[in-house]
């Protein structure tokens, strides 16, 4: 080996110790005890179990209906923020380009910690000291109830989608405003109007931003519990159950943790899964 | 034109930090117009909610979880600089660890952490880590490695290599090289992964809730034990006043160097 290649690998050495430590010893720790029949007071003397806690998992309803819960939320919440951080940051692009300071108050809610975001609509949810009630009362006489089984998964993804649309407007606005000028000159001088601009013009050098927020919302919409846990937990009868949230609760129920482990192995297979699929469809190297 | 953009603009604004305002305004009433007036105006603003955030009482401490956060989320942003910086030197000038360290490295911002807070809170219990500072650092900095190994390798690539290549041939060892060189022209990178990370440690909540109890609580988990009434219901202007105390430091941070985060956010989203 020469100096420099072992050189390299004292370099890397503190990163790949680290990840040793704190992922792949962790890992490992997750795949045996998933096969194996163990819970709080066994942990040391785990005995195996072949693929029974698998099996729980995959016949427990909780579980699919849990899956199913996190990729509609997921699917719908990533398309929301999408088609409006898109409109925003093209619509609003003219002001944005003159008051850059803008952008800081149309991407605070970014900076808030999503428990946070779920605690404070807590306080404007409730129905004697909340402001939205209060208000849809006042204008309206009437207001549902935000956080009952009919209505939660859809409250709980409309602040999902208020917190996150300032992410997807920033990116779009930051590719929007990287499309070079004379693009546009020409296409006006073409004479094309301002929809069919967008349209024919800049929506096609848009669209590898437009995928990437797609995809990155998606995954974070999947893996979505802090706001939906500070707001509803489980939800009466499991009704906004995310994925992670099944796991959690799988845990920290007592009794054999087992299936819990299992959820949460077949959980990071698929993360794994749809991770190499979006690569390998994007078409790109990671760097 | 102009007009219209300008009120879908407040609209917009207004829309997506409505809970702030809401929460900034009821933690500024006096229990008794709480109840009679949920608006979002306040007519006798008072500070009495902030005084009894303040207060230590045997159950809620405020102060030990604003200890616990800063300590566990300096840790959580420091530890991946030092971490990543040989890292994104090695990959960006010598073409090291491309193929397979980097990319496991980067694309970790795209695994559910879930899958890993079981077997780390096992590993903890063994290993006498739970409920503390420094196992919950541990767990934020395994969190920011993604973006500031980013960062620091879109950093690096843009430093001309004759700056270290200079270095090399005056006889610099590599370690010397890179404090030497390297950091010092890699301070901004550096500060903008610093602050990112301390603000995505800081809103942390999963591995807080998981791997805390009593002693090194943070500050997210705390906030939520002020929603939970002790017998007599939530004093809802106490607990709107902690949320404002929890999510000052990130806010502040993040209003001083938007655009820096703003970029970095982006930069990770684009290339990872």
């Amino acid at each position: 080996m020469t100096p420099r290649a072992r050189e390299n690998r004292w370099l890397v050495a503190p990163a790949v110790a680290f990840l040793l430590l704190m992922l792949g010893f962790p890992t490992v720790l997750n795949v045996i005890y998933s096969l194996s029949d163990v819970s709080f007071e066994t942990l040391r003397s785990p005995r195996l179990d072949g693929l029974g806690n698998y099996g729980e998992v995959l016949s427990d309803g909780a579980f699919w209906a849990s899956l199913s819960f996190s990729l509609r939320f997921g699917a719908l919440t990533a398309v929301a923020e999408v088609l409006l951080g898109l409109f925003l940051a093209v619509f609003l692009a003219p002001l944005l380009r003159r008051h850059p300071w803008l952008l800081a108050v149309l991407t605070l809610p970014m900076m808030i910690a999503p428990a946070m975001m779920g605690l404070m609509y807590r306080l404007m949810l409730h129905e004697f000291v909340g402001p939205l009630p209060h208000y849809l009362f006042l204008w309206f006489g009437s207001s549902p109830a935000f956080l009952s089984p009919a209505w939660a998964f859809w409250t709980i993804a409309a602040i999902e989608v208020l917190q996150w649309t300032p992410f997807t407007l920033l990116l779009f606005h930051l590719a929007y405003a990287s499309i070079p000028g004379e693009v546009r000159e020409a296409a006006r001088m073409d004479g094309a109007r301002a929809f069919r601009l967008f349209r024919r013009i800049e929506l096609p050098m848009l669209l590898p931003t437009v995928l990437v927020a797609l995809l990155i919302r998606l995954i974070d919409g999947i893996r979505v519990f802090d706001n939906i846990w500070v707001l509803v937990g489980a939800g009466a009868g499991g009704s906004t159950t995310s994925l992670p949230i099944y796991i959690y609760t799988a845990f920290f129920r007592g009794g054999p943790l087992g299936p819990a482990l299992a959820a949460s192995v077949l959980f990071a297979l698929a993360a794994f899964a749809t991770l190499a699929l979006a690569l390998r469809l994007a078409g790109r190297r990671a760097p | 034109m102009t007009a219209l953009r300008w009120i879908v603009l407040g609209l917009a604004a207004l829309l997506m930090n409505l809970p702030v305002i809401a929460t900034l305004a009821t933690s500024l009433k006096p229990p008794a117009e709480i109840m009679g007036n949920p608006g979002l105006w306040v007519e006798s603003p008072t500070l009495a909610n902030y005084a009894t955030v303040v207060t230590v009482s045997d159950r809620l401490d405020v102060w030990a979880y604003l200890g616990n956060s800063a300590a566990a989320a300096t840790l959580g942003a420091a530890l991946p600089l030092l971490l990543c910086l040989p890292l994104a030197f090695v990959a960006a000038r010598r073409g090291y660890g491309r193929r397979l360290l980097l990319p496991l490295v980067v694309n970790l911002r795209a695994l559910p952490l879930i899958i890993f807070a079981i077997p780390i809170y096992l590993m903890y219990q063994s290993a006498g880590l739970l409920d503390t500072r420094v196992g919950l650092g541990l767990v934020l900095a395994v969190v920011n490695l993604p973006l500031t190994a980013l960062i620091l390798l879109n950093a690096i690539a843009d430093i001309p290599r004759e700056l270290d290549e200079a270095a090399a041939m005056d006889g610099a060892r590599t370690g010397r090289m890179i404090w030497r060189i390297l950091v010092p022209a890699l301070r901004p990178a550096l500060a903008t992964s610093f602050v990112f990370g301390f603000i995505t440690a800081w809103n942390e909540f999963l591995f807080g809730l998981m791997l805390t109890t009593r002693e090194a609580v943070p500050m997210t988990v705390g906030a939520s034990f002020f929603f939970a009434g002790a017998g007599g219901g939530v004093q809802w202007g106490v607990a709107a006043a902690v949320i404002v105390v929890a999510m000052l430091p990130p806010v502040l941070l993040g209003l001083l160097m938007y655009r820096q985060i703003g970029q970095a956010m982006v930069a990770g989203a684009v290339k990872g």
